[in-house]
């Protein structure tokens, strides 16, 4: 079985939610301004990353610190901590030309699901 | 996984229900509920990926027709059933003892 979590923070759990932040300096691949594409991938494991962003471009818009990342944590393969950028993508680039054209849409992104969308 | 639970851009699912002034718990057994995931959490029966991860296996018509709750309760007896710390035949003596009004 994983490890117990301490019986004198489960008080701190309940009230105020658990957070998989890590206090562990990771380099930041990314920096705001950044424009990415999203990986296409498809396991059939646990994975954070909605299929409707999949293979889409945004721009990087922010940078939230580190966190385990749960592709590989929901697998006991280690907790891989990672920088958690929120993304933006337009509607139209998600949902096409019907959609509203200021419509924006942001999400939250483990540094493992983008890459450059051009290469430095 | 690409399963059922990733609704986001799917059509026909009604509006979202943003009541703000709706109840933390619909029912008792939802509080258990609650309390129970704490502790096995505690307990260190799962991770909080390895239980997110067992909610998205469930068969997806079930899913789609269970409470949140009941998606932590299968969870739960999944990752519990895992270790060893139950069997699904402990589960369904308590099932059919609490059907004959057991406390």
């Amino acid at each position: 079985m994983p490890t117990m979590f301490p019986a004198s923070q489960v008080d701190g759990l309940i009230r105020t939610g658990g957070s998989c932040r890590v206090n562990v300096a990771v380099k930041a691949g990314f920096s705001c301004g950044d424009k990415i594409y999203v990986v296409n991938i498809n396991p059939v494991t646990h994975t954070r990353l909605p299929q409707y962003v999949r293979g889409k471009r945004g721009v990087v818009v922010g940078d939230h610190g580190v966190f385990v990342f749960p592709d590989t944590n929901a697998e006991l393969r280690g907790e891989k901590p990672q920088h958690v950028y929120s993304v933006m993508f337009t509607a139209r680039d998600l949902w096409g030309d019907t959609t509203p054209a200021n419509d924006k849409l942001y999400i939250d992104l483990f540094e493992d699901y983008i890459r450059h969308a051009d290469p430095k | 996984m690409n399963g059922i639970h990733d609704l986001g851009g799917r059509h026909g699912m009604g509006p979202i229900d943003i009541d703000p002034e709706q109840p933390i718990f619909h029912a008792e057994w939802e509080r258990r509920m609650f309390g129970m995931f704490i502790l096995a959490f505690a307990g260190g029966h799962f991770n909080i990926d390895q239980f997110r991860s067992a909610i998205e296996q469930m068969q997806p018509s079930r899913y789609l027709e269970s409470d949140y709750y009941e998606h932590w309760l299968h969870s739960l007896e999944t990752w519990c059933i895992k270790n060893g710390s139950l069997t699904e035949e402990e589960i369904d003596q308590r099932m059919k003892k609490l059907a004959e009004g057991a406390p």
